[in-house]
């Protein structure tokens, strides 16, 4: 049976495919850094706040991370929307579809966001009035966001599978199903969760620089204790993702194991950088975020490759008629640049040494 | 049309983006007007060397963040969420003719953001000129993701030029897109002082809460006094067919535009009668009155905004279940259910005339109404015979101007009413060759009032 797919709108495109996939995909790995971090710290966090119980240096760990959070989540909130803008605008046919057959399971995102946002401001507002108690708001809040994750990965799963859209719609009312939960989205996710808890380690070790000053004791041991989240999940990722990379079906696979040059090579040039990452971290932080940072943003790319190798036998978006709104891009451009040079300016002020002298 | 149809028991997907939306607009209009509220009162503290003020400004700012940066900002994405699951052929129509504009936003709202975190995070590491600063740059993206927000939203209801030449710039500099930017921003320097107000209640000083009771008092009421004024702009650029709807042709939205002139005068009065004139004797059970009325005008305006858009989700372009004027002749020749996606046969199936009858109902009116909830069709057709039905399909967008044409096949309309008719058990004594006529009337009155 032919799959059944929504026609695309009859609006042409105001941009060529390739700068909005481009657009897409570098929104996409900004997103991916705070999201990342989000998770990833939210776990490690739990795990502190638990050992915190007996633990002084957990409990005081716990106490300042807690304060680098709400800023993550608003980013990881804020820099999502624009990938999901340009991926409905390539492919909302399918994308809307998708949710649509999970509507239920899609909108409890936004409420659930909210609670975990709310659990974030709670833990590091009220950790004093909380005590031990706070423990249970953070492991709350991070199995909250990890069902997040699970539901995105289910959705944009189910968004590459047309073929399955109209028996789905004949089983049931639209909206009930939770997402696919074949194997593929499982590794997918165990995935996705590894590198949040690496990220998230290497985070703590890079946040851990701010606090020499007050607690260099500490500040030290946090480096080490977040380079370890660092080193176990980087290294459990080469069986996830060796795992992950052979659930993929089996023309897709090869493309990454010498079938197609481009994606064999980025494969190839991400797993390096990861190798490197996690050599170089416990010596030069910088040098293994810059590494693990080309890691993300090649896997990024590899992810867009993927999904056009799914969709190649239903829907090639370069089919779509264009008509560059080109003015309102440049403005677009000019604010975007814009916007970067205003964000970095008041940075800059906020972290000024001078600034921070006057913190206490 | 295109898509599957999700239908939410009970409310249906028009009123779950009706409450998020709400909730979203009384916190996003604050979002706007407390960026100029901070700054402004901050000046103001600096200039008058006064403490207690900036203290007072201070915490404002931990109240503005928590309410804002969280509920505000995932509110709006909640917003965009449900419009994709109850709208999607509209949300993807938006999206094709805004995408740039949307993205405009998006650097304004990452702006924002950022600058609201610098400026709660900022009050003991920035010198005061710098922290305005930063004050005021969270203002103005604020206030310029609104501008481009209000462009759009006002694009629906008046797409003006861009039907006929459509361009991102026509449908962006639509017919009722500047009185409506200014209608916003009075409504959010209103909003501004309202949860000053809530704020400044809980002051423990009452020479200071006197003082900020007073000032935040000011603030709602020069907004809520430009209000009415830049309305009266905004309406004239409206559709005659919306201005009818809201003056008397449809009652229910009359009734709901009547209750937000009554609801925006209570606030004047209790504000003015109350903090303005007396604010020593405020409180925060006063504030928070003030808040509810200001909630349920915000509420009721936003309603009949959105109401007197029927039949159509964008004006003379795409009626309300998503289907396109241009296309309505080839659906009217092929049958809706040829051209739905979703549905179990492409045409009337004889041995399951009500499973077809349902699916036209899911594809072409569950976009509006449910079975049993939000305008239920259960209690709609009670009592309706089946020729009365079909009377009501055949000329719907006459009889109910707010809706839109049936459009199908004679099988389908069958099909429809079929359905319809089982919803309810029939009556046993009905002669339906003449109940038609006669029955129009009482029945055309009352679905008037559920648009």
């Amino acid at each position: 049976m032919n799959p059944v797919i929504p026609a695309p709108v009859p609006i042409p495109l105001p941009a060529p495919v390739w700068l909005i996939q481009l657009l897409m995909v570098f929104t996409f790995i900004l997103h991916l850094i705070p999201m990342n971090l989000l998770v990833g710290g939210a776990v490690i966090l739990a795990v502190s706040s638990y050992r915190g119980r007996n633990e002084a240096r957990h409990r005081e760990l716990a106490r300042r991370a807690a304060h680098a959070m709400p800023p993550v989540v608003a980013f990881a909130i804020t820099l999502g929307v624009a990938p999901l803008l340009f991926l409905q605008l390539l492919y909302g046919q399918l994308f809307y579809t998708s949710s649509v057959l999970m509507a239920w399971s899609w909108l409890a995102v936004v409420a659930l966001l909210m609670l975990a946002y709310y659990g974030v401001y709670w833990f590091a507002l009220q950790q004093e009035e909380l005590g031990p108690r706070g423990f249970w708001v953070i492991a709350l809040t991070a199995l909250i966001v990890i069902y997040i994750m699970r539901t995105f990965v289910a959705n944009l799963s189910l968004m590459q599978q047309p073929q399955v859209f109209y028996a789905r719609f004949l089983t049931g009312r639209a909206g009930n199903y939770l997402g696919p939960a074949e194997a593929l989205v499982f590794t997918r996710l165990a995935h996705f969760f590894l590198a949040a808890l690496a990220i998230g380690g290497l985070g703590l070790a890079v946040l851990a620089r701010s606090w020499k000053a007050e607690a260099p004791e500490l500040a030290v041991w946090a480096r080490r204790y977040g380079l370890r989240w660092f080193q176990a999940g980087t290294g459990l990722q080469f069986l996830v993702g060796l795992w992950f990379l052979f659930s993929l079906p089996a023309e897709m696979r090869g493309a990454f194991l010498g079938g197609d040059r481009l994606s064999t090579a980025l494969l190839i040039v991400a797993v390096a950088l990861a190798l490197l990452a996690l050599i170089a971290a416990r010596k030069s932080l910088a040098v293994g975020s810059v590494a693990i940072l080309g890691t993300v943003s090649l896997m990024a790319v590899i992810r867009h490759l993927v999904r056009i190798a799914y969709l190649r036998p239903y829907f090639d978006p370069r089919t779509l008629p264009v008509e560059g709104q080109w003015t309102v891009f440049v403005i677009f451009a000019v604010l975007l640049v814009a916007g970067i040079l205003t964000v970095g300016w008041m940075l800059f002020h906020f972290f000024r040494p001078a600034a921070r002298e006057s913190t206490r | 049309m295109n898509y599957p149809v999700w239908e939410p028991p009970m409310l249906g997907g028009g009123l779950i983006i009706g409450i998020i939306a709400i909730l979203h607009v009384f916190v996003s209009h604050f979002a706007v007007g407390g960026g100029l509220f901070l700054p402004l009162t901050e000046r103001k503290a600096y200039r008058e060397n006064d403490a207690a003020l900036l203290d007072y400004v201070k915490s404002h700012s931990k109240f503005f963040v928590l309410v804002v940066l969280v509920f505000g900002a995932v509110s709006g994405v909640g917003i965009w969420w449900t419009i994709g699951l109850v709208n999607p052929e509209a949300t993807a129509t938006l999206i094709h003719v805004f995408v740039w504009g949307w993205a405009i936003e998006w650097v304004f709202f990452f702006v924002e953001i950022a600058a609201a975190f610098i400026y709660y995070y900022g009050w003991n590491r920035l010198d005061p000129q710098t922290h305005l600063i930063v004050g005021w740059i969270y203002f103005a993206g604020a206030w310029l993701s609104l501008l481009v927000i209000n462009g759009i939203l006002a694009f629906m209801l008046t797409p003006g030029h861009w039907i006929e030449s459509p361009s991102f710039w026509t449908a962006f500099f639509n017919p009722s897109m500047l009185p409506s930017c200014i209608v916003r921003t009075a409504v959010s320097v209103a909003l501004a002082g309202v949860y000053g107000l809530v704020t400044a209640s809980t002051l423990r000083d009452i020479a200071l809460r006197t003082e900020v009771v007073r000032y935040a008092a000011k603030w709602v009421l020069v907004g809520t006094l430009i209000i009415p004024l830049a309305g009266l702009w905004y309406i004239s650029t409206l559709p005659p067919l919306a201005r009818e709807i809201s003056m008397g042709a449809a009652p229910a939205v009359t009734i709901f535009a009547a209750l937000s002139i009554f609801f925006s005068v209570l606030v004047v009065t209790f504000t003015y009668f109350g903090p303005y004139q007396h604010p020593r004797y405020f409180n925060l059970t006063f504030a928070f009155l003030i808040a509810v009325l200001a909630l349920s005008t915000t509420g009721v305006t936003e309603w009949v905004r959105e109401a007197v858009r029927k039949p159509y989700i964008v004006y003379g372009y795409m009626y309300a279940n998503t289907l396109r004027v241009e296309d309505m002749s080839r659906v009217r020749q092929e049958g809706i259910l040829k051209s739905a996606k979703f549905v179990h046969d492409h045409e009337v199936n004889p041995d399951e005339r009500l499973v077809s009858g349902e699916d036209v109902f899911r594809v072409e009116c569950a976009s509006c109404h449910t079975v049993d909830g939000y305008n239920s069709m259960r209690f709609a057709v009670k009592g309706w015979s089946q020729p009365m039905i079909e009377y009501q399909l055949l000329h719907l967008n006459e009889l109910k101007g707010f809706m839109p044409p049936f459009v199908g096949t004679e099988a389908e309309r069958q099909a429809l009413r079929d359905w319809l008719a089982s919803l309810n058990p029939q009556p046993a004594t009905r002669e339906p060759a003449d109940s038609g006529v006669q029955a129009v009337a009482p029945a055309a009155s009352s679905g008037a009032s559920k648009p």
